[in-house]
């Protein structure tokens, strides 16, 4: 290490200048900046594309000809409002999605609420089994559920009733996660203030815990809402062909035949409204927590609740 | 002269719009205690980084030996840091942390044992080299640190608040040890704090900082008994502040008038005139019985409030010029002569009482609370 | 304050369904699986007694597993290609986490929105939006001609290996990115400054330092992303739909799907099950270790 060669009273020689630049601990290294934003482009670009084709006028999914609505209801037959198939798969999807929430979200937040707080015997094994789902791959769930329906549970036939028992079961534990996090985080003194107060049990449960993890449950249901939209193997096991097809199993078999821009339609209003509903769970979250002392932004605590 | 000389030449770093230091100069010779002081946000922490080269300077220069560091990456500087938290890194061992920077040096395997055994002498923890840092107490992990960064030879040591998440008692036993240590080591230790009572127990010179500036320079008594600032005098431990109108000014004494009463002070070098503020500590206000001999630089009082610090007693009086004055006097254990509600005579003595410009550096409100406390139970 | 059954009343329907629609199926994939098959109608015949399991099932699906055997292929293609995949999902997702929690400042917030945007974009999708983009007269071929990197198209949507392994990659690494993120955003700068302090050049501070604590990151992101990558059937099937690129995912499928023997698909789900749960062990088990390493777990 030699000193800087030239040194004027007051300034500095551009050579130092120039070498404190490139040496810059702590400047941004040029390269990841490149790798991160083409990651970015490389992983959303394409999903912009498929949308674009979605307007597309002519049957191409490949050579942009001019915009239209023809493949969202302007065809009389193949657009997603005429077509039976893909209107179905719509419907299908969201009574999967809505079941799910109803059904999913309650069962998860009383399961964790009580695997918070409940230290007996059994608790263990619970916390267990609940976290199995979130790390087994679905084609094993499938697999296991396609056999109990058929094997064993032989009243449940597949179809609608058995994808909605599906999805509930691999949605229970997100919610368990997201909602014990939020429990974790804002402790027992709400409560045991409340007990202080003078409230019961009952009143310091519904009073003050539920509406503190209002936040979470919100978050919850747009994440249920999320997941189940997005599922295909569970729903593709279970499914009785016809009308219990999904929009994913729409998707896959469509593009393995010879697909139609009316795929890109049905994929963009699928995507469209799991971004609306997930946006307005990202909302609801900084509106409900928005007087809390906050870790990191808005967006990272919610990355932070979403990290599963 | 001792290695470890630094100098620093109209030092700025500019944040965005801040200007978080804001052209300092400052002479450390080698081998002293050096302690930046200041509030938080003062611009004590940025000055440190910038001289172990985490920060790059705006502009300025940083002679380190007599060469500018200022664009030098920290891993080529010759200076080693003890940081805040202290930096141990988890997933190392005592003597692999300590051994660090050895290994980055490439030195020999037998030196880096040997260099290693000695620093964990030098700290007292020999027969830790296996333990994690997790399983270290607050007051080993600052050694260790100590250790790591002194193993390595700097010619300076700059240590970032270092006693900071210790307990009081854990932190007056390690600013004695630290000090002793700096002896031993003879090199320059550069100590950053906010505790202006650390900071004159420990220091040879320090500096006190205050929105990017150095306010005064100087060994913990001149600047102590001599603030040349309100900043000064109001952040080294309490001050009682009194408006005054200067009736005349000299090097040899100044007279000054507080509503109706004139005060002899100490002469000042600074240019003030018209409108000013005496400063006196509370321990240098005499308490006089009431109707004893009234006479030079003595103004009658009530006494407001008597409030109880263990080894004094803080008397707070309502003077006849309208002020609520501090006073501390010492806890003999003969009991509070002072009932609240008694008339007394205050005597402010000349030496005492500094006549500042008003103005300058005039930003009490940046003291917290909490040192009031502290430095009243401090002295 | 609480009685003391409450908490387990809340966790008991949840347990229970668990009990009922996970942990029973599980059973009843070991019975079919363990069982015989009717010698007339192909249909399997579960046994529920374990004291009557019959092993021929499980035996004959690790005889076509085995070097020689007709699946050996298949078991040795998915490996690779998960191993390939997850190697290059570290190889782009590492730079892009680390630029993410050390250095993206005042865009971070942005750059997490944009990087946890896919995980909302349903999965078939994004392989639809690719899929587009692969076909002879798609965009990559048109581009890679207008380059004259091809002269003809190329079939890039036939059975091509590489073509499902980047499949595999877009498909899975914003899972990979997000542990990653959060472990190396846990990480103090002063650490990284006290190594470069200490005399570490950035590479050697990076190496000694930041490296070896974002361990935990990598190693949930690479469990979080191979134990799906090991089931899945659908990705070889959109973009290639070939037996030459097909996987364990994609022979299970088959043989549940089209195939007469679901006997002899559950054992071969019931292998796969104890070859990840043997990776999970794995990842538990160094989790453990490289969390004691860094004196999270038990500080005595």
């Amino acid at each position: 290490m030699t000193a800087v060669a030239e040194r004027r009273p007051g300034g500095f020689s551009t050579a130092a200048r120039v070498r404190g630049w490139l040496r810059n601990p702590w400047g941004k290294p040029r390269f990841l900046v490149v790798i991160t934003w083409a990651y970015i482009i490389w992983s959303i670009v394409p999903v912009l594309i498929a949308v674009q084709f979605s307007f597309n006028a002519t049957r191409s999914r490949t050579v942009w000809d001019a915009f239209s609505t023809r493949w969202y209801w302007g065809d009389p037959v193949d657009s997603v409002w005429h077509d039976p198939t893909l209107r179905h798969a719509l419907v299908q999807t969201f009574k999967l999605a809505g079941a799910d929430v109803l059904i999913a979200v309650p069962l998860g937040v009383l399961l964790a609420l009580g695997l918070a707080r409940w230290r007996g015997r059994g608790s263990g094994a619970s916390n267990f089994i609940m976290l199995f789902p979130l790390v087994t791959p679905e084609i094993v769930m499938g697999v296991s559920l396609l056999l109990i329906f058929t094997q064993l549970f032989t009243f449940i036939h597949t179809g609608t009733v058995a994808q909605i028992l599906g999805h509930i079961t691999f949605s229970i534990s997100f919610v368990v996660v997201i909602v014990r996090g939020r429990l974790f985080s804002i402790g027992r003194q709400y409560e045991e203030a409340a007990a202080d107060l003078g409230a019961t049990p009952f009143v310091a449960l519904t009073r003050v815990l539920l509406p503190l993890l209002t936040p979470a449950i919100v978050a919850a249901a747009a994440v249920v809402f999320a997941i189940s939209a997005d599922d295909f193997v569970i729903s593709q096991w279970l499914s009785s062909g016809g009308e219990t097809d999904t929009v994913p199993i729409r998707i896959y078999s469509a593009t393995r035949a010879a697909p139609l821009p009316s795929v890109n339609a049905i994929a963009t209003i699928m995507m469209v409204c799991t971004l609306i509903i997930v946006t307005l769970g990202f909302l609801a979250w900084r509106l409900f927590t928005s007087g809390e002392k906050k870790t990191g932004t808005a967006a990272e605590d919610f990355g932070t609740a979403f990290r599963l | 002269m001792a290695r470890g000389e630094i100098e620093l030449t109209k030092l700025t770093k500019e944040f965005a719009e801040v200007r978080a230091v804001d052209a300092i100069d400052l002479h450390v010779p080698g081998g002293e205690f050096f302690s930046l002081l200041g509030p938080s946000g003062c611009g004590k922490t940025t000055t440190l980084r910038m001289i172990a080269g985490f920060e790059r300077p705006t502009s300025g220069q940083i002679l380190l030996d007599g060469s500018d560091v200022a664009y030098t990456p920290p891993h080529q500087r010759n200076v080693n840091t003890v940081f805040q938290n202290y930096a141990l890194f988890p997933h190392l061992n005592v003597y692999d942390n300590i051994a660090f920077g050895l290994k980055r040096a490439k030195r020999p395997k037998a030196e880096i044992r040997e260099r290693v055994g000695k620093a964990l002498e030098l700290v007292q923890l020999t027969g830790y080299e296996r333990r994690k840092s997790s399983q270290l107490s607050g007051g080993q992990q600052q050694r260790v640190a100590l250790a790591r960064a002194l193993v390595l030879n700097p010619a300076v040591l700059l240590l970032d608040e270092p006693l900071g998440a210790l307990d009081a008692k854990l932190r007056k036993a390690l600013q004695i040890e630290l000090k002793s240590l700096q002896q031993e080591v003879g090199i320059t230790f550069l100590y950053v704090t906010h505790d202006q009572e650390e900071a004159l127990t420990m220091s040879d010179r320090l500096a006190v900082m205050n929105g990017g500036r150095v306010e005064q320079v100087g060994a913990p008594q001149d600047v102590y008994e001599d603030p040349e600032t309100l900043f000064v005098a109001d952040f080294l431990g309490v001050s009682n502040l009194m408006e005054a109108r200067i009736v005349s000014t000299g090097t040899a004494a100044c007279r000054v008038a507080v509503d109706g009463y004139e005060l002899e002070t100490r002469g000042t070098e600074l240019d003030v005139s018209g409108e000013a503020k005496i400063v006196i500590r509370p321990e240098r206000i005499e308490l006089e019985p009431h109707g004893s001999p009234s006479g030079a630089n003595r103004v009658p009082g009530m006494v407001e409030r008597v409030v109880y610090v263990g080894s004094a007693i803080q008397v707070i009086v309502r003077a006849a010029t309208g002020e609520a004055l501090q006073a501390l006097i010492q806890n003999t254990g003969a009991g509070n002569p002072y009932e609240q509600g008694t008339p007394v005579q205050l005597h402010l003595p000349a030496d005492a009482l500094r006549v500042l410009p008003s103005g300058i550096g005039d930003v009490p409100s940046l003291k917290g609370d909490e040192q009031v406390e502290e430095s009243a139970a401090a002295s | 304050m609480y009685k003391r059954w409450l908490w387990p009343s809340l966790a008991l329907p949840g347990t229970v369904w668990l009990i009922l629609l996970f942990v029973v199926p599980f059973y009843a994939v070991l019975g079919v699986a363990l069982g015989t098959v009717d010698p007339i109608l192909f249909q399997p015949v579960p046994i529920w007694n374990p004291l009557e399991w019959n092993v021929g099932w499980i035996q004959e699906a690790l005889t076509r597993l085995a070097p020689g055997g007709i699946w050996f292929d298949v078991g040795i293609r998915t490996i690779v290609y998960v191993a390939l995949s997850l190697a290059l999902s570290l190889l782009i997702g590492y730079p892009v986490a680390y630029y993410t929690a050390r250095h993206a400042g005042r865009w971070k917030g942005l750059i997490l929105v944009l990087i946890i945007l896919p995980l909302w974009i349903s999965y078939m999708m994004r392989m639809l939006a690719w899929v587009n983009l692969l076909q002879s007269d798609g965009y990559v071929n048109r581009f890679l001609m207008f380059t004259h990197v091809l002269s003809q198209p190329r079939d890039w949507l036939g059975g091509s290996s590489s073509t499902v392994i980047f499949a595999l990659v877009y498909g899975y690494i914003p899972y990979l990115i997000l542990p990653l993120f959060a472990s190396l955003d846990r990480i103090e700068r002063s650490h990284v400054e006290a190594a470069r302090d200490l005399g570490a050049s950035p590479w050697a501070a990076f190496r000694t330092v930041t490296l070896p604590l974002s361990k935990t990151g990598i190693l949930g992101g690479a469990v979080l992303i191979t134990l799906p990558m090991f089931g899945d059937y659908y990705t070889p099937n959109i973009v290639s739909m070939s037996p030459k690129t097909s996987m364990i995912g994609n022979q299970i499928d088959l043989y549940f799907h089209g195939g007469p023997q679901p006997t002899l698909g559950a054992a071969l789900t019931i292998i796969l099950a104890v070859f990840l749960t043997f990776l999970m062990a794995y990842y538990m088990w160094s989790i453990h270790r490289a969390q004691r390493d860094v004196g999270a777990v038990g500080a005595l």
